[in-house]
């Protein structure tokens, strides 16, 4: 099972289908350092300098794999607590925009930081939660500002990213409390990237895994390139696309595009052997 | 030995609207920072992004960035070996 369905979905089918983690206080008194960080989290960072720094590259490129095996693991534990993200599919992510308020439509950090998008054509990202009620203090943050969507508007605009090909993925700011709503891909989401390049999980493999009929797929090849983290090729032999199942993160992408309806999510939970790959 | 990018903030003075080294990288190796944290109730002046190799790992030595650069801000250097 998920951990974080363990620790924090409190009976509800999954951690971030479970309201009262959508529900942070607006003011506290901050008791944990570490939840603090997470409040605070700087997207600019986060996108620009991406989780990972010089010391695991320069690690990485000359073999030392403890060296990598100790940052690795001191950076997925800060992020765990502060901001990671899990991928949903688009019916995940509909689900949320019913059930978490406000809703804002806000511009993408990562684009901006790796591409310097402009904010009128980077407003792929939906920011969540009571921390949507302080934008107007972090003007650095919310460059471009915020529109304030309704649930029906919201999902108008999930359903568009995803025919775009977007993931949705939900993002913690203090773990457990959801302050975002992604739409992301390789290579410039910073999340992604990090996970798929250095396999540090910022970012969690979702619930499902896809699956090919191979009687239904028809080799039209449209599924391909919808894929952002290297999971789904095509088999000229076969004339079939094939799945690294293990490599899959379960955004479904592929499976909304397929005509045939020939790829189908499977639950996670079901497949022995993938049961605990996140 | 990664290849190493250097890139000269005096002389790169505004890159979020230039941002034709972010463009061109063909592995996307380059990021926008601040040099300064976000500040409450305050936008951080354009001269304070900095444009840093932050997929260094990617960086191919292609040099497209160095030539792109209207300014001659952008340093890559690399010792020779595999890029990767």
């Amino acid at each position: 099972m998920c951990e974080w369905c363990e620790k924090y979905s409190d009976g509800y089918e999954r951690w971030y289908f479970n309201p009262a983690n959508y529900a942070r206080r607006l003011y506290k008194i901050r008791k944990e350092e570490s939840e603090a960080l997470g409040a605070e989290a700087n997207p600019q960072e986060a996108g620009g300098m991406a989780f990972i720094g010089q010391d695991y590259l320069e690690a990485r490129e000359r073999g030392d794999v403890a060296t990598m095996e100790q940052i690795k693991q001191q950076v997925e534990a800060a992020s765990w607590v502060t901001h990671f993200g899990q991928v949903l599919t688009l019916e995940e992510a509909l689900k949320i925009v019913d059930m978490m308020y406000p809703i804002g439509l806000i511009t993408c950090a990562c684009r901006r930081s790796m591409q310097g998008v402009p904010d009128e054509e980077n407003f792929t990202c939906i920011g969540m939660g009571a921390g949507m009620y302080k934008w107007e203090r972090w003007p650095d943050t919310y460059l471009g500002g915020v529109h304030f969507l309704t649930p029906d508007e919201a999902k108008e605009v999930l359903t568009k990213l995803n025919k775009k090909g977007l993931v949705h993925t939900v993002f913690t700011f203090g773990t457990p409390y959801f302050g975002g709503l992604c739409n992301c891909d390789y290579p410039d989401c910073a999340a992604i990237r990090t996970v798929v390049d250095l396999g540090i999980k910022v970012v969690w493999k979702g619930h499902y895994v896809a699956k090919i009929d191979p009687e239904l797929c028809n080799g039209c090849a449209s599924c391909v390139h919808r894929c952002q983290f290297r999971a789904l090729s095509f088999s000229p032999s076969k004339n079939k696309a094939f799945i690294d199942q293990f490599q899959c993160f379960g955004c479904g992408l592929c499976a909304t595009e397929c005509d045939q309806d020939a790829i189908t999510l499977v639950e996670r939970a079901e497949i022995p052997a993938l049961a605990n790959i996140w | 030995m990664l290849p190493t990018i250097n890139v000269d903030d005096q002389k790169c003075a505004d890159p979020l609207s230039c941002r034709k080294c972010l463009l061109i990288c063909p592995t996307h190796v380059l990021g926008l920072g601040t040099n300064v944290p976000i500040q409450k109730f305050r936008e951080t002046d354009p001269e304070h992004f900095v444009v840093r190799g932050v997929r260094v790992d990617k960086c191919t030595v292609c040099l497209d960035c160095v030539e792109v650069c209207p300014q001659n801000a952008i340093q890559v250097s690399f010792s020779g070996g595999s890029a990767k």
